[in-house]
């Protein structure tokens, strides 16, 4: 099997969990394409690597905070804007919106880490890795992530400090 | 799972389903193929500045990095900066008096702009505009495969140019061309590099048809009223098209070798087709079957592999085995695709397996048996889709809908195809 082979053997099983975690980061569906093409041309560049998903997705969140980093004009637009009155907690679509929006307001360090300890459910030590930085970081960045979130999104404020009280204590029981 | 993990999942939903693997490998080869000619050129550059350097006085400040253009408010649209603009996904051509409908932003009448790959949008006001109200003149606009140089005819150089939109270069073509040689259907092929350039034009008046070595400076004559859609990686040999009187190829070889183009050899296609751009193999065309302007029956949408010479359908697989014969006929069925009640048009290849076609609705005159009924376009912005077809499969996948007046007016990164 030669290089091409196996780069398409990895795509195959990896591409749209790639492609969710750069949608999640953008917010934008041809910025999402556009990421994942870039970091994906520089991992078959370096091809066969140890360990392909987690090699594409440590590429994948620092080329995004790079490209964040340079390119602030590119922030994305929210499709929907959540409701100007008070709104439950359990309507999901509400809820959903409100995140996105919120997602978006982030710098990109904080939402890379929310997305890391919150979709991929790594722990703080990976996550880390990941971002080549400390533990420490990791954790005041999580803070700080999730103190804007609830100033950003007031009505789920009390459900991300749950969040966060959930996730120390597992990260000390790990 | 926490809540927020639940969300997080629910908003991944929305990412596109994509399918990048041809296209990543294929951009790998390309950088491969390249770098050592980036090396050497780097090499030269770091010479050049290391002598500049030394020979500024102590106080001199240089400016090596490539100046960055303003950010611009989004959505705002403003005349192609000199330099540092990103790869075009696409260009579009403006008139700002449709029968219905809205006008583009920015709009100036008969003027391109090109919209890069993250949604900046420019005009070009270096390029000539097209005459108003859809006159005798078409001042065309090509886009390179990788979406990093772009072709137009500049009306301060009477003739044609080669852009690097990133670095701002400009390579004027070694020929002046009368604004009088446009014809009402100009086409203009850019190869990949921005080395080579062809161009023609329908009607064929009496003026030439020309291809231009921009790099040794050389300019050779070609078949007039016939689509540039192919040139070969070395230059030497180009594919043309024609759609009317009838569907016929022509191949020319030898292009540089002596002073007149050389080697010409024209067949004719089977039925009525219009030519989609030369595939990477070099030896194959895909073709769209046509659909006559008179009638809105025998719509079909089946893409036939043609061999430009022998002008025969051959198989898909053909162009991947290289046999040779190109004489066996095989017809990929499109999936996905809507090809009953749509115009279809081929455009640039996106990797070895994937070309681009442009579908848009067509109208008949009477609407009711379309046995007689007279097809108009759609005076207004119509909705043009981009979908990467599997020439495999057939199956496709739609990429992006863009607004256009006509099929003219609208350009995708690649080689042309007929119309």
């Amino acid at each position: 099997m030669d290089r091409n082979d196996s780069f398409r053997e990895f795509m195959a099983a990896h591409q749209q969990s790639l492609t969710r975690t750069a949608y999640l980061l953008t917010g934008d569906r041809h910025l999402a394409e556009d990421l994942l093409q870039s970091v994906l041309v520089k991992v078959l560049g370096r091809w066969p690597v140890t360990n392909p998903p987690a090699y594409a997705r440590k590429a994948l969140v620092n080329q995004y905070i790079s490209w964040r980093r340079r390119r602030v004009s590119t922030a994305e637009l929210p499709s929907a804007e959540p409701p100007e009155r008070s709104y439950s907690s359990e309507e999901p679509t509400i809820v959903r919106i409100a995140v996105q929006r919120a997602l978006s307001r982030l710098p990109p360090k904080q939402r890379a880490v929310i997305v890391l300890r919150y979709y991929e459910d790594l722990t703080e030590q990976e996550t880390a890795k990941v971002l080549n930085c400390s533990v420490g970081t990791v954790k005041s960045t999580a803070h700080h992530a999730l103190a804007r979130l609830r100033a950003l999104a007031p009505d789920l404020a009390p459900r991300f400090s749950e969040l966060e009280g959930r996730k120390t204590v597992e990260g000390a029981r790990r | 799972m926490t809540w927020l993990r639940n969300v997080l999942h629910d908003i991944a939903d929305d990412a596109p389903r994509l399918d990048l693997t041809e296209r990543i490998i294929a951009r790998r080869e390309r950088r491969r193929l390249l770098a050592p000619a980036l090396m050497t050129a780097a090499v030269t550059v770091t010479a050049a500045v290391a002598v500049a350097v030394v020979t500024l006085t102590a106080t001199a400040v240089v400016r090596l990095a490539p100046q960055e253009p303003v950010a611009e408010r989004p959505g705002a649209v403003t005349d192609l900066p000199a330099r540092g603009v990103g790869p075009v996904s696409h260009a579009y051509l403006t008139y700002c008096r449709p029968d219905d409908g809205r006008v583009p932003a920015g709009c100036v009448e008969g003027g391109w702009q090109v919209v890069t790959r993250n949604g900046r949008t420019y005009r070009v006001a270096q390029a000539l505009r097209n005459d108003t109200g859809y006159g005798i003149r078409r001042s065309p606009l090509a886009i390179s495969g990788d979406g990093r140089k772009i072709a137009y005819y500049a009306t301060g150089a009477g003739t044609f140019v080669v852009r690097d939109l990133a670095s701002g270069a400009v390579e004027t073509a070694p020929a002046k061309v009368p604004k009088g040689w446009l014809g009402s259907i100009t086409h203009l092929l850019l190869s990949d590099d921005g080395r080579y350039l062809a161009f023609s034009k329908r009607p064929p008046l009496q003026d030439p048809a020309m291809v231009f070595d921009l790099r040794e400076r050389l300019v050779r004559p070609l078949p007039n009223g016939a689509t540039p859609i192919g040139l070969s990686p070395d230059g030497d040999t180009i594919t043309l098209a024609e759609y009317a009187p009838k569907s016929r190829l022509r191949t020319v070889g030898r292009l540089w070798s002596s002073s007149l183009a050389s080697d010409a050899k024209a067949v004719d296609l089977p039925g009525n087709h219009l030519a989609g751009p030369l595939s990477p193999d070099g030896r194959t065309v895909l073709a769209v079957s046509h659909l006559p302007d008179s009638t809105c029956r025998g719509v079909s949408g089946n893409v036939v592999p043609v061999d430009p010479r022998t002008g025969k359908t051959v198989q898909r697989e053909l162009a991947y085995v290289d046999t040779g014969t190109g004489e066996i006929v095989r017809r990929v069925p499109i999936g996905g695709l809507p090809v009953a009640d749509h115009r279809v048009y081929l455009r640039g290849w996106i990797g070895p397996r994937e070309i681009t076609a442009i579908t848009t609705p067509l109208t008949c005159g009477d609407g009711r048996d379309g046995r007689t009924a007279t097809m108009t376009r759609q005076p207004s912005y119509a909705p043009y889709t981009v979908h990467a077809v599997n020439v495999d499969t057939g199956s496709a996948r739609k990429l992006a809908t863009y607004r256009a007046q006509s099929p003219l007016h609208l350009v995708l990164p690649g080689f042309p195809g007929t119309l």
